[in-house]
This record gives C-alpha cells, structure tokens and sequence, in this order.
C-alpha cells in the first residue's frame, strides 16, 4: 500500500502527532511519501514530494506551467480523468490550468490513498484522489473546522462530496464538520492526539501547594483563540486574594503586543513570565516545576500540552472548548470550566489550590493512568494503521 | 507674529491623522507656515500656507534625492557634510535616509513636530541644525510598544530628556510618559477639537429603543476590545432586551466572527467594512447609543463627535475618557475588561426616559462645545509652540 500525505511543511522533531504516525504506518510496510510546501533538510522519515512554487513574475510562472504539462504528459489519462471531474464541478479554464499546475506533484504518482493532514490543505485539491485513483482521507484538527470557515462560507463543499473517510480528533469537531454540511454517511475515525509517555512521565510530584509560591503553567501559541487574556484576568482577580504564584506561559505568536499589554495593565508583570518557545527537554523542566495547568482556551482541536501535562501529573484546569473537555475527564483527571466565564476559572483555581493533599494525588494519579489508557503513540500507530485498512 | 514661523507637522505620510489634517488647517488659517514631509497619498490642498515638500512614488523620490542633494550642496554645504556624517553614523538605509533628512534640513522649520514617538531616534538630528524637537505623545507609543519591547522603553529613557516640548492629547498619557523620563514640565495637553459648525446637534424627539441601536466606531485591533463587546451583548441578550449591535470597520475578523457565532447572536450583530466620514455620522445620528469597548485609547474622536450630535455613549474608563464622561452626567463610563459592566451601562442605556436621554446628550454637547473646539485647540497649539521658541 502507497499513502501519500498532504501538509503544508514537513513535520518537525517534536511534532509527534505526525512523526509517529509514519513511523506506524512504515512499521506494517505501507509506503509514505509526503507532498509538503516546504521542506525542512534535517527530515529523513520518508520521500517527500516539494509543491509547485508559484512565481511573482508572470514569465517565470508560464514557463513553470508549461514545463509541468509536460511532464503530465506520460500521465494522459489521469490527466483527462482530472479535467472532466473539474470540468463537472463548473471549475473554469483558467482555473482547471491553475489546479493543474498546483497539484502536479500529486497526479503523477500512483497511490491507494490521499490524505491530508488538515480540511484547510484539501482546498483546491479535491479532485486530485479520484483522478489518480486513490481513496482519499482527511483530518480535522481544530481551526479548520472551528475556524477558518466562518471567513470563507460554504469552502467545504466540494470536499464533503468527494472525501471517502474523515479523521477528526475529537468528537466536537466532526459534530461541527456535521453542521458545516459534512454527511453523516461519510465513513469516520476518531483518533486523538497522543504523546511519547516515556518522555513526559511524572517524577515525584509535590502536591503541598506553597500559598506564597505558586506555579501555574500554560504552553501555548500566543494566539487569540488560546484564551491567554481570561487566564490573565483570572489570576489578576487570584492576585487580589492575596495569593503568591508565578505563571509562565510557553510560546511564541503574534499576540505577543495585546498578551504584553493585559499583564502590564492588569498588574501582573511581577507574576507573569512570557518564556518564549522551548525545547522539549527545557519544556520536561518546566512541567516538573509547576503545580497547575491552565489552559482556558476560546477553540481547541485537542491540545497536546493538556495530555503532556496531565501524564507529567499535573493538576490541569482548562476550558470546555471543542476537544478539551474530552481531553481531560471533569473532576476526575482535572477540571473543565465554560467558556467566558472568568469568575468560575478563578473560583475553580483557588478552590483546587485549596483541596486536601490526598484529593489532588488523586486527581494526577487519575489523569496518568488516563493517559497511559488512551493517549499513548503505540495505540495511534495502531489506529492509523485501521484507519487506511478497514 | 505667527506669520513667520515655520511648523513642520510630520508623521511620515500625508494626509496624516483626523486631529493632524484638522490642526494643518487651524494652524495655517492663524499664519503659521505649516511644512508637510513624506509620503503623498492625496492632491495638494490650495492652501498657500501649507507647503508640500513630499514624494508620491519612486521617480519622485529619486526627483527628490537629486532635487535636494543639488540644492544643499549649492546653498548649504556644510550643513549638508555634517548631515551626511549623521546619516553615515546610521549605518543602512542612506540613500532612504537622504530623501527623508534632505528636504527638511534645506527648508529648516522652526519647530518639527513629530507624531510617532516611537521614531524620535531618527529625528535627533533636527536639534544639531537649531530645529526645535517637539513630539506627541499618543497611546500604542507609550502606553504598550515600550512595554512589550523593553528597548523602546530605554531609548525613551535616554532621549526624553532632549526633547524640547511634548504635546499630550490628554492627561494620563504625562504620567505614563514620565515613567521614562519626568517630562511635566515640557509637557502641554491639548485636546484634540472638533469643528462644531459641522456637527450639528440633533435632540431626540422620541426614544424607542426596541431594539435598542449600538453602533462601535474604530479599526479593527485588539485595543478596542470589541471581543469584550461581543461577551457584553451575549449577557444583554440574556437579560431579554431586543437590540441591534454594528461595528463599522470590523468585517471580515476570525476572532469576531467567531464569538458572534459561538454566541449565537449572527442576527444581532452586523459588522462592517469602513464607511465615509459622512456615512459614519449619518449612522451616528441614527442610531441609540454609541459604544467604546477599547482597552486602550487617547480620547477617542468617535467618542467626541457621537456627544456633538448627540448620541448617548457608554464606554470603557480606558485612556483618557473619563477626562471627557462622567458617569450618569453626559454618558455612562464602565470599567474596562468587564463585560457584566458593560452589559449593565447599556441596559441603564434602554430603561432611560425620553427626558433622561436628552438631558445626558445635552451635557454632553455642552462638554463637547467647552473643552473640544476646535478652536481653543488651535489656539493652544499656537500659545504652545510659541513657548517652546521663546525657550
């Protein structure tokens, strides 16, 4: 079996969602290759297949295009299959030449499935599996479903009639996928992010919380819908109360000015420390350092950081945006909490800051062996591999 | 006595700001030689105390750099030299530098008055030729940029205390710039002013606030906090009172299309692309409220011109507006980041009395008319810089 992957770079060391699921998938003998837009020297993992660049300057553009007709030309009939199915979808001349053009990397291969690793990267490319001959799968990871439809009504379309089978990693995604018009016969899979437990495995946690000193922690892009802003008025209102803590936040985004702004106003710059981007072994250190887990987020497709968190024994209060509240079990393996509602988040924290010792060991050992059950890589290898076969 | 003096009024592109453009015309109307630098984006105005020394695309500047170059080394050459080792010093970007730097130092203003605090770094130099250095304090500039890039905020240090005037559009932006250097003594707030012939004052003559009409003025960024707006009119909805909320200058945003629809209020909320100055004022004059949900602002012109026509406002106490409302009297004030706060100040807002509403807007307008003519504004610019050259 031939898989051929659709992302827009190829995946880096610590992108384990992805590095691991090769890694699966080579392990039954399935070939991988990759179709990505930029390439990063360092990966060896498999073949990977650069897209078309797309020229500035027309000539350039017209000479690329012509070149890669040419090289389609051994490839007749999928090419002809691939006009006709555009030409049904109403897609203009000038159009079908673009797609042409874009996808050409992908119509001369032979492969048994075309999957791609987000809704967002299928646009324009819908298509392209069945002119090859090819199943083709794609996966719901969070803002291309929660999100990005809101800006571009109706994208989805040609792909909710095209796609074969759809890998969403929770639940509330794919009810969303639902409601943007995805049917219900489409064959679904859903497979969760999971992590390397050997790498973030708790090590002695102390769960005698020091009032003067408490550690909160949240890694995270700085982006809007991560909720950064509640979590900082939350623990402003927290710092009122006369409690001590120390909150680092993880990451690097281009909210960095309006986060920067909140902490200062909301009087926190002797509380708050925007860290920056780390490497796993540093982020290892900090998840040890740490005693709660904040991660109010406004959208979430699953989030990594929550699993890591919750192996490494962290307690993990987080918001009930799309996959979290299936991430971390309510009151068993953490905390869930409703959306814009600050108040409850400072409530929450300060009240399991304020539980017996034995109550929060609970709540860890809960959430490790939660962790252990269901989001370990050995189950998601497995899942994929499912996936393609069943 | 004005007629003299030459006021370079710089921001790096013209038209500049609404408050620049209207200062421009206030100030050269008094016979104030007004200098206008950079980027050229609209047709020169027939006004002949405004003088354009601008470019309006690449062969201009090119046009520019030897206009200039020409003309400095044939007039004042060894100005030019000392300029040039100035320009050296910078290291990148001299030929940039040169169309920027040269027509200001052939035409040497008076005064050049900058508007982005952030560039005073590269206008340092004016002071070696006897330019006067004047700079307005506005918000982003020192209210968040030096406390998200910790350099700005030490360049601050070192070089505020060389300025020779600063102009602050209202109060609590001092304090805040004197954080870096102590400044009041330089400093002088001049509110931004409002041509009031042009705004006329519409009293209501009936209040039927079903639904009740809210309309937000203002790009869109993060400081003008309408995603605390959206949250605000989700708690108001709850309350069950019929309304309908606008924001002009907000369409097509992810995050706000996004919390109006997980609020469920895609009926209730329209956003808008921008509108002409005409059509934001038609809209204004129609509508039952106008909301200010920033985290951070001067003292917003929105803000102004809904209390000159009389449009009752709700706003955050962000920046310097609680110079301009107080609570109850000629609008409603509310805390920022508070949504619940919010909420409440607009249902106030729709349980108001015909006569309640009227008496708030006819405060309003007289705040408006005492503290935000243009006029006084010109007025105290003038009186302003008039120190800052006897100095």
């Amino acid at each position: 079996m031939r898989i051929g992957l659709v992302l827009s770079s190829t995946p880096g060391y610590s992108e384990t969602f992805l590095t691991s699921k090769i890694k699966g998938l080579q392990e039954q003998g399935i070939d991988v290759v990759l179709f990505s837009q930029q390439i990063d020297k360092e990966f060896k993992l498999c073949t990977v297949i650069k897209s078309p660049r797309v020229y500035k300057r027309k000539v350039f553009q017209i000479l690329a295009m012509l070149f890669q007709l040419v090289r389609l030309i051994p490839h007749y009939a999928t090419l002809k299959r691939y006009v006709i199915l555009e030409k049904k979808h109403n897609t203009s001349f000038s159009n079908i030449l673009k797609k042409t053009y874009l996808n050409s990397h992908i119509l001369s291969q032979q492969l048994d499935w075309l999957h791609f690793g987000f809704a967002t990267q299928a646009l324009g490319s819908e298509m392209v599996a069945k002119a090859i001959g090819a199943k083709m799968g794609v996966s719901f990871r969070g803002f291309d479903i929660a999100i990005y439809p809101f800006k571009h009504t109706g994208c989805y379309d040609s792909l909710w009639k095209m796609v074969d089978k759809v890998h969403t990693i929770s639940d509330d995604l794919l009810k969303k996928a639902y409601q943007l018009g995805l049917s219900k016969e489409t064959y679904h899979q859903k497979i969760t992010p999971a992590i390397d437990i050997s790498v973030f495995q708790e090590s002695n946690k102390k769960f005698h919380i020091p009032e003067t000193k408490i550690h909160f922690l949240t890694i995270t892009r700085l982006h809007w819908k991560k909720g950064i802003i509640p979590m900082l008025e939350a623990l402003s209102k927290f710092k009122d109360q006369g409690y001590d803590f120390i909150y680092k936040i993880v990451g690097e985004g281009k909210e960095y000015e309006r986060i920067a702004f909140a902490i200062s106003q909301l009087g926190l710059d002797d509380k708050v420390l925007l860290v920056g981007k780390k490497e796993r072994k540093e982020v290892v250190k900090l998840y040890e350092e740490a005693h709660v887990y904040l991660q109010y987020s406004i959208s979430e497709g699953f989030c990594n950081a929550v699993i890591e968190a919750q192996s490494m024994g962290l307690l993990c209060v987080v918001s009930d945006a799309e996959g979290l509240s299936e991430n971390v079990a309510n009151n068993e393996t953490g905390w869930v909490i409703p959306r814009f509602h600050v108040k409850e988040l400072e409530n929450k924290i300060i009240e399991v800051i304020n539980f017996k010792e034995s109550e929060k060991k609970q709540v860890s050992l809960n959430a490790q062996e939660r962790v252990q059950k269901f989001f370990t890589i050995e189950q998601q290898q497995k899942q994929f591999v499912d996936f393609y076969l069943r | 006595m004005t007629k003299n003096i030459k006021i370079a009024i710089y921001s790096g592109v013209v038209p500049s700001t609404t408050f620049i453009e209207r200062l421009n015309t206030g100030l050269s109307g008094i016979g104030f030689q007004i200098l206008l630098f950079g980027n050229r984006r609209i047709k020169k105005s027939s006004n002949k105390n405004i003088h354009y020394y601008t470019h309006t695309n690449k062969l201009s500047k090119l046009f520019q750099l030897i206009k200039y170059s020409v003309l400095l080394s044939l007039f004042k050459l060894k100005d030019k030299k000392k300029l040039d080792l100035i320009i050296d010093a910078f290291g990148k970007n001299k030929r940039l530098l040169k169309v920027k730097y040269y027509p200001v130092l052939y035409h040497s203003p008076d005064i050049f008055h900058i508007q982005w605090t952030k560039s005073i770094e590269d206008w340092m130099w004016v002071k070696e030729f006897g330019i006067k250095l004047v700079v307005s304090l506005r918000g982003a500039h020192i209210n968040y940029s030096p406390i998200a890039n910790k350099s700005l905020a030490k360049m601050y240090q070192r070089l505020f205390p060389e300025i020779d005037g600063f102009h602050a559009v209202r109060k609590a932006i001092v304090t805040e710039a004197s954080k870096y250097s102590d400044i009041f003594n330089k400093t002088q707030v001049i509110y931004s002013g409002l041509n009031m012939d042009k705004l006329s004052f519409q009293t209501k003559k009936a209040f039927d606030n079903t639904p009740l009409r809210i309309l937000s003025i203002g790009r869109n960024h993060w400081k003008k906090g309408y995603s605390y707006a959206l949250e605000a009119l989700s708690l108001f909805n709850n309350k069950g009172i019929d309304f309908h909320y606008t924001i002009v200058g907000a369409a097509n945003d992810e995050e706000l299309l996004f919390l109006r629809s997980e609020m469920s209020l895609e009926e209730n909320i329209t956003f808008l692309g921008e509108l002409s100055f005409e059509g934001v004022l038609n809209l204004m004059n129609d509508v039952d409220v106008l909301l200010l949900p920033s985290v951070e602002e001067g003292i917003a012109n929105v803000v102004l011109e809904a209390m000159a026509l009389g449009t009752i406002i709700v706003s955050t106490d962000c920046g310097g507006m609680n110079e301009v409302l107080l609570d109850a009297k000629n609008g409603f004030i509310v805390p920022i980041r508070n949504p619940f706060a919010m909420a409440e100040a607009l249902q106030k807002v729709a349980q108001l009395t015909l006569d309640d509403y009227q008496n708030i807007i006819n405060e309003a307008r007289k705040t408006v008319e005492q503290n935000h003519d243009i006029k006084m504004t010109i007025a105290q610019m003038e009186d302003f810089y008039q120190t800052i050259l006897n100095h």
